[in-house]
């Protein structure tokens, strides 16, 4: 694992041994540990509560009683809201998410590999270059599908509804997402590879059970 | 670092140098001297001064240059010196060399670079032949599935075809290769080959690219040959003959670009399409079909395509100066050569020497040869600096250039030649003659 | 067909019209990557762009160094932009880890990263002149970024791969007369950039050839989420610096550039303008900057995000670029996701070049402001 130090140039041996120790003890004895050694490094620091400002609630309100218990807002941050839904009812969302709140392109969409969920987080980034009002808002809508412990990328249970119908920019991202994390997009008419060579014969490479060599 | 042979002993390599003389110097009395005695038996040896060239006569005239003066002079005068060396190939290829180097330095200054800067020491004025050298000493590659006589005999082909195109050009007055009374009309025959062999050879090559740059260059060539023609139509109207040096000869007191200068203009331009530089290189245009129907040639077949396209430029820019810049007509800057040692000889100390066959060019030549190159040089700069400021064209553009503007251009001023003929003003019994 | 195909490749039946074209990844008007064109004639069919040549993993390798490990490789997509794509990644793990920028070092941030722009507009504007085969537009701008990679030397120390940018700050501080040295270096490129008007941009070839090609309208580049000098040039009044402005973008003068016309011109167009602006930024941030003071936050050895995510975005030259970072307790990000310009642009590509001449392929191509290397992390 990492043990380098951050590269203003400090001996290494604490920041080498820290984290490893700290693994291992207690969560007072890692406080003792670090007070130790003089570090003020605490994993779980207090973070301040943010304000949250009232233009965002207000999109994220509109959505919640919409939807209900379909949608739940994660997060409503200054210009970022997080939305997620289930992997059935992301189409209908976006679709309100592009009419009524005036959403109209993709910026990037990713996958997350949970494993112990065994699940993979589908995150859209939406924006929006025709409304002055959300120029500066990303809202981030994200569902979850299933995760097969022996991938079978487009035969298996790892799929949702594609939302090129609705953001036709998410067409070369979802292409991405299907080959780096398996999820295969229904409806969509391209489901082909991208990035990865047409001979790929392995795991989709974003997951966390593929491991990269020499680390 | 290169060492000794341990086994080297110095009497040893004088002894192995004293036997190759000994067998090289046998060898030749033996075989040699017969073989050499026996072809000047059947050749008939030319009668100059008065005396048979008998091979001692050659070795003795080797180091007297009034006797070796006539044979230079004779050969100058044979057609194979005409072809290979003067007015022909190897003038040509020097020029073009030459002008390259001072297009390559000129182009680097606009672009703020240096050019060739270490081949040569001096400005890197080697680079061209390090370029040449390069080129032959790389490998030859074929694609597996070309045709492949085709193939091969397409450089030759387009070499050969340049070097025709060269020949008709004239240097200076009684200096030209191939004198036809129709030499013109040769010209456009001549051209008209170059885009039969870039599609013969883009079709052999079996690549998608090179088709695509031999049909780019086909069309091109096809749509420019026209107004090419056209253009030149003008001047065989005021000059009444279809003859280069005829055509040259008529220059003497005004040149044909005074009353043709829209043919002169189109001329230009089709002649830049013609030889595919910017900005019509579409055929071999490197960011859309990687180097079009040049893309499968490599080594030399590649440096004699190159070859070729400088002849051809010379050749072009030749032209150019004999139809509309006059030629080789201008005034007499040439010195004439001193008499005294025609009629008197050259005196060095106790020695006398009167050298027959000086001199070795007339005045004349020599002036119209001088004033040749510098109008030839000063076109074929014109004709590469565009490289300069200039993207390439569209292939629609192109033709739309060459098929309606260009014609419509030409047939402008060959009503004005008509004209001009007509108001007689030009022509035989005209105003200026 | 007798002979066995290799699994997943399959074969096609085109019309005998027809003739498809493999433009790259060796081809020297493809970039790293390749184009499967299919031509009628001249005119192309279809396109189909194959990027992934140049794929590293960037976001893979992301996942197994901590947040300092990370910077000198995640520059490395675009070395030309070092800065910029930096830039979001620093936002972002200053948010996530809740660190406090210096004033100073804000400045500087925006210097180098205009400094950048400047240099990959440059470079990007060289290839665009030897793509259309003007021969001394590839030369002069590829001279004249030199002066830029000079003064960013002088910043960081190296040429290209700056590793300037990190989180907390920058670096180290600007060496001794950097101010006085950047101000002439900016006039002199100001100086430079006229000339390149009268040579390239207003060469009647050049109009000919890219004007009314590759028409991409508004509407388009809002439906294909188009970005950067793409959408502006489409009419599309979008530059993050103006519209969720980051570090000291608020406090500086300079003019979102947008042409109406959405063809190749004005696409190219549109980045030598930004240049003009990134001058303007340059002068204004070297005039607010404080005049001392830290440049940088000490963070603490291995620090560790909480459990959070956090999506950040800039304006790099390429357009918005953009990383998303979930985070769990751990020294190392759980997943980065780098949202690219260059990915997002290639979109319009098959759009766009259907229906073109295959002559007006390197001039739409090159004027989308399409960085392969960058587009494939």
């Amino acid at each position: 694992m990492s043990s380098e130090n951050e590269k203003d140039g400090q001996p290494s041996e604490t920041a080498a041994e820290s984290p490893e120790d700290a693994r291992s003890l207690s969560k007072d004895e890692a406080k003792k540990f670090y007070e130790e050694k003089g570090i003020d490094f605490s994993p779980d620091a207090p973070v301040n509560p943010r304000p949250i400002p009232q233009f965002e609630k207000s999109l994220s309100d509109k959505i919640a009683s919409k939807f209900g218990s379909k949608a739940s807002v994660d997060y409503v941050r200054s210009n970022r809201i997080r939305i997620s839904t289930k992997k059935e009812d992301v189409s209908d969302v976006a679709y309100f998410i592009r009419d009524e709140l005036g959403y109209d392109h993709a910026e990037s969409v990713s996958g997350v590999d949970y494993p112990d969920s065994k699940e993979i987080e589908v995150v859209y980034h939406l924006g929006s270059y025709t409304d002055e009002k959300l120029a500066n808002q990303v809202l981030t809508l994200a569902t979850r599908v299933p995760r097969e412990e022996i991938p079978n990328p487009g035969k298996d249970s790892s799929r949702m509804t594609s939302l090129r119908e609705v953001f036709y920019s998410v067409e070369f991202h979802e292409r991405e997402c299907f080959e780096m994390f398996g999820v295969y997009f229904e409806g969509h008419p391209d489901n082909r590879r991208l990035l990865l060579p047409e001979d790929w014969a392995d795991i989709p490479p974003f997951r966390k059970d593929f491991k990269i060599k020499g680390r | 670092m290169s060492t000794i042979a341990p086994q080297f002993r110095l009497s040893r390599f004088v002894a192995s140098l004293f036997d190759i003389i000994f067998w090289v110097i046998l060898i030749f009395s033996l075989v040699g001297l017969p073989i050499v005695f026996i072809v000047l038996f059947y050749i008939k040896m030319p009668v100059i001064n008065g005396q048979m060239l008998t091979p001692y006569l050659a070795l003795t005239w080797m180091a007297d240059p009034s006797r070796t003066l006539p044979i230079i002079k004779t050969l100058i005068h044979t057609t194979f010196f005409h072809v290979l060396a003067f007015p022909g190939f190897g003038f040509a290829a020097l020029l073009a060399a030459a002008t390259i180097f001072v297009e390559r330095k000129f182009l680097a200054k606009i672009q703020l670079r240096v050019g060739p800067l270490y081949c040569g020491k001096v400005e890197g004025i080697l680079q061209l032949m390090g370029d040449g050298l390069k080129l032959i000493s790389k490998e030859i590659i074929i694609p597996a599935k070309a045709d492949k006589p085709i193939f091969w005999v397409g450089p030759l082909l387009f070499v050969g075809t340049a070097g025709a195109f060269v020949s008709l050009i004239p240097v200076a007055r009684g200096w030209v290769v191939a004198n036809p009374a129709v030499g013109l009309l040769a010209v456009f025959a001549t051209i008209g080959f170059f885009p039969i062999i870039s599609v013969l050879t883009a079709w052999a090559a079996n690549n998608k690219w090179t088709f695509i740059g031999g049909l780019r260059a086909l069309h091109q060539m096809i749509a420019f040959e026209i107004p090419l023609i056209l253009s030149l139509l003008s001047i065989v109207i005021m000059t009444g003959t279809l003859n280069l040096s005829q055509i040259a000869e008529s220059q003497q007191h005004y040149w044909w670009i005074v009353f043709a200068p829209i043919s002169a203009i189109v001329f230009f331009i089709c002649i830049l399409a013609e030889l595919e530089r910017i900005p019509f290189d579409l055929p071999e245009a490197e960011s859309e079909i990687v180097a079009g129907w040049l893309t499968e040639f490599s080594g030399m077949m590649y440096g004699l395509i190159q070859l070729g396209t400088y002849l051809k430029l010379y050749a072009f820019a030749g032209l150019f100066t004999v139809l509309f810049l006059g030629g080789w007509n201008g005034p007499m800057v040439w010195p004439p050569f001193p008499a005294d040692i025609v009629t008197q000889g050259i005196t060095i100390g106790p020695i006398t020497a009167k050298i027959a066959g000086l001199p070795l060019f007339d005045q004349d030549m020599l002036n119209g040869t001088l004033w040749f190159v510098i109008k030839t040089v000063g076109v074929i700069l014109l004709i590469l600096l565009p490289r300069g400021v200039f993207p390439r064209i569209r292939i629609d553009m192109l033709l739309h250039t060459g098929w309606y503007k260009l014609i419509g251009l030409a047939f402008i001023n060959i009503f004005i030649a008509l004209g001009l003929l007509y108001a007689g003003i030009l022509g035989p019994g005209g105003l200026i003659q | 067909m007798t002979t066995q195909l290799p699994p997943g490749i399959k074969l096609e039946t085109v019309d005998d019209r027809i003739m498809t074209l493999n433009v790259g990844p060796q081809h020297p008007g493809s970039g790293h990557m390749r184009l499967i064109i299919k031509v009628d004639g001249d005119y192309i069919v279809s396109c189909d762009p194959d990027p992934g040549y140049v794929h590293r993993g960037e976001e893979k390798m992301a996942e197994y160094r901590n947040y300092i490990q990370n910077v000198p490789h995640l520059e490395r997509p675009v070395i030309h932009d070092s800065s910029n794509i930096l830039y979001p990644y620093c936002l972002a793990v200053e948010e996530l880890l809740g660190i406090e920028v210096p004033e100073r070092a804000k400045y500087i941030r925006v210097i180098a990263a205009e400094l950048n722009r400047c240099i990959y507009i440059l470079y990007w504007l060289a290839i665009y002149g030897i793509f259309l085969g003007h021969s001394t537009m590839f030369m002069w701008p590829a001279g004249d970024r030199e002066l830029f990679i000079d003064l960013l030397e002088a910043m960081s120390g190296a040429r290209v791969t700056h590793a300037y940018l990190v989180p907390g700050g920058v670096r180290n501080d600007l060496p001794a007369n950097f101010e006085e040295r950047c101000l002439r270096q900016v006039d002199y490129l100001e100086k430079r950039l006229k000339e390149y008007l009268a040579v390239f941009y207003k060469n009647p070839i050049l109009i000919s050839r890219t004007e009314g090609t590759g028409i991409l309208s508004r509407t388009d580049a809002i439906r294909l989420g188009t970005t950067g000098s793409v959408l502006r040039a489409s009419g599309v009044n979008f530059d993050i610096r103006k519209k969720e402005p980051y570090d000291v973008y608020e406090n500086l003068d300079f003019e979102t550039v947008v042409m109406k016309e959405g063809d190749s011109y004005a696409r190219s167009y549109v980045p030598y303008l930004e240049m003009f602006e990134s001058c303007r930024i340059i002068r204004d941030a070297i005039r607010k900057m404080p005049k001392s003071g830290s440049v940088r936050t000490k963070l603490k050895p291995n620090p560790k995000g909480g459990n959070d995510e956090v999506y950040k975005r800039v304006e790099s030259g390429r357009g918005a670029l953009g990383y998303y970072i979930v985070s769990n307790n751990r020294p190392e990000p759980y997943r980065v996701k780098i949202s690219v310009g260059s990915f997002r642009n290639l979109i319009c590509m098959p759009y766009l070049l259907k229906g073109e001449l295959l002559g007006n392929m390197p001039a739409v191509y090159w004027s989308l402001n399409y960085w392969p290397v960058e587009a494939d992390r």
